[in-house]
């Protein structure tokens, strides 16, 4: 028999699925596609939780409505494996271009909503980031810093919640011809201390999350 | 704008609403080899009053450790204990005997139980309901050996505080008195909005809901309520804001700066033990 103190409990992947299915989108479209153009995309977060990382899913679509604004929309996979409908939608828009070694910078808007499924509960979040971007031939360099708006910060239990959620990120994408290939590292909602019994969310500086995000998308 | 509707729509036929609550509880193997060569010298139990049994709980049979006399319980004070988040009843079998000592040897019964998907308790625990079940199993073998209100203590430990919450709220066949509520949670909405910074209900990944606070407000009875401040599983200030919706005839706080959540581990048995033996003798 053994005797272990609770907190040596082992977790399991799936409570760590609460963290990473919620709070973990990756940046969607940095520099804004040109007008008429696709792009249709799958991401896989991996926010860390213990000393690993686990997936997180997630698809997307964007067209350049102009050859300075871009729509986008995406769905959270992860999500609606457990009961929860996750869908966000924005637009990028150009606001400065890149001269040389200046870069450009891109700003965004948007939301995210979920669902529950089992009993119909609702939170929006409204979004904004924006991001500095060096575009040279087919690769993109970018530093980004955005953040959700909770309005409904007064309904976590407790007084616990908060009117934002800041994250930054930094990531390179590959954008040739047909396809981008993206990876982005993002320190997540690092104004707070995130917690799940019995695993442990690696921070920064005892604050936020923080993962590895990875998507691959064709442009048509 | 279409774009995002038509996202929404489409995912609202989508969803296959798998539940974290069930992956949530670590229930796990057990051996139940329930004997004083485990346990430290001063906590050695005579051996002949280990009783393990097993009761029905809807379709699943729970398995129960008793330590004391059978006849005791109609007459004695009997602890209850629910515990935390582990494997089995075999993490827990040293806190059997220092219960099993509390007072002077087997001066209480002492039972405690595996919840189902824990030890040799057959199923998988699922929620409110498969914990309320299992707990009804346990007491209502109790009140069949004359067990009253009067003599029953209930000490819940962590995960042990979900069902002794409703419990302890008038859903126990044996009402609750005299209830300790060792690092407790506080409300499945916490763990949610913890682990997101966001106000995300529980509803989105699990239908496990409780609200430790609600139950106390409902609690008559009285409440020990044993906390360390860097308890790094149930979070303290959560925690104190829940158990302090507690309106019954007696409160009791004991706060230990500095400590986690394997609270008895961090402040020793000799304080532990003494917390809870004067709120039982009170």
């Amino acid at each position: 028999m053994s005797y272990k103190p609770l907190t040596m409990v082992r977790i399991t992947l799936s409570l760590a699925v609460i963290f990473l299915a919620a709070s973990c989108t990756p940046t969607k479209i940095i520099v804004p596609l040109e007008q008429g153009q696709w792009q249709v995309g799958l991401t896989q977060g991996r926010p860390q939780i213990n000393d690993g990382f686990l997936p997180v899913l997630g698809g997307y679509a964007a067209k350049g409505v102009s050859d300075a604004r871009t729509n986008y929309g995406g769905i959270q996979f992860s999500s609606l494996l457990l009961g929860a409908v996750q869908v966000e939608g924005g637009q990028v828009r150009s606001w400065i271009p890149q001269e040389g070694f200046k870069p450009g910078v891109s700003w965004s808007y948007g939301g995210q909503a979920f669902m529950s499924t089992r009993d119909y509960a609702f939170r929006f979040y409204p979004e904004t980031g924006i991001n500095a971007y060096w575009k040279k031939g087919p690769h993109i360099l970018n530093a980004s810093a955005n953040t959700w708006v909770d309005p409904t910060w007064f309904l976590a239990d407790y007084n616990r919640g908060q009117i934002i959620a800041p994250s930054l990120s930094a990531g390179y994408r590959l954008r040739y011809k047909w396809i981008e290939a993206q990876v982005e590292y993002k320190m997540l909602n690092s104004i707070r201390e995130l917690h799940i019994p019995q695993a442990y969310i690696p921070s920064t500086a005892g604050l936020g999350g923080r993962g590895v995000y990875y998507g691959i998308a064709i442009n048509f | 704008m279409r774009l995002f509707f038509a996202l929404f729509v489409s995912a609202l036929l989508l969803p296959s609403c798998a539940d974290v609550s069930a992956a949530m509880f670590a229930g796990g193997d057990g051996t139940y080899d329930f004997k004083n060569e485990w346990l430290d010298p001063e906590y050695h139990v005579d051996e002949s009053k280990i009783h393990l049994m097993n009761f029905r709980s809807d379709e699943d049979t729970i398995y129960a450790l008793y330590v004391g006399d059978i006849a005791q319980i109609a007459t004695d004070t009997i602890i209850l204990y629910l515990h935390g988040n582990a494997s089995s009843m075999d993490n827990f079998w040293e806190t059997a005997g220092l219960f099993a000592n509390l007072g002077g040897a087997h001066h209480y019964g002492f039972m405690m139980y595996d919840y189902r998907g824990f030890g040799w308790s057959t199923g998988r625990s699922t929620g409110a309901e498969s914990m309320a079940a299992d707990y009804d199993a346990v007491v209502a073998y109790l009140e069949s050996q004359d067990l009253t209100s009067d003599r029953l203590v209930v000490v819940a430990n962590s995960l042990g505080s979900l069902p002794a919450g409703p419990a302890a709220a008038g859903g126990s066949r044996i009402a609750i008195n005299k209830l300790v509520m060792e690092v407790p949670q506080s409300t499945s909405n916490v763990i949610m909005q913890n682990a997101t910074g966001l106000s995300l209900p529980s509803s989105m990944i699990t239908s496990y809901k409780f609200d430790l606070g609600k139950n106390m407000a409902d609690y008559t009875g009285e409440l020990l309520w044993m906390h360390g401040t860097a308890d790094d599983v149930a979070p303290f200030e959560t925690a104190e804001a829940a158990m302090q919706q507690h309106n019954g005839s007696y409160y009791q706080e004991a706060i230990y700066q500095d400590m986690g959540h394997g609270l008895r581990w961090d402040i020793g048995d000799e304080e532990w033990a003494g917390t809870i033996l004067d709120f039982i003798r009170r």
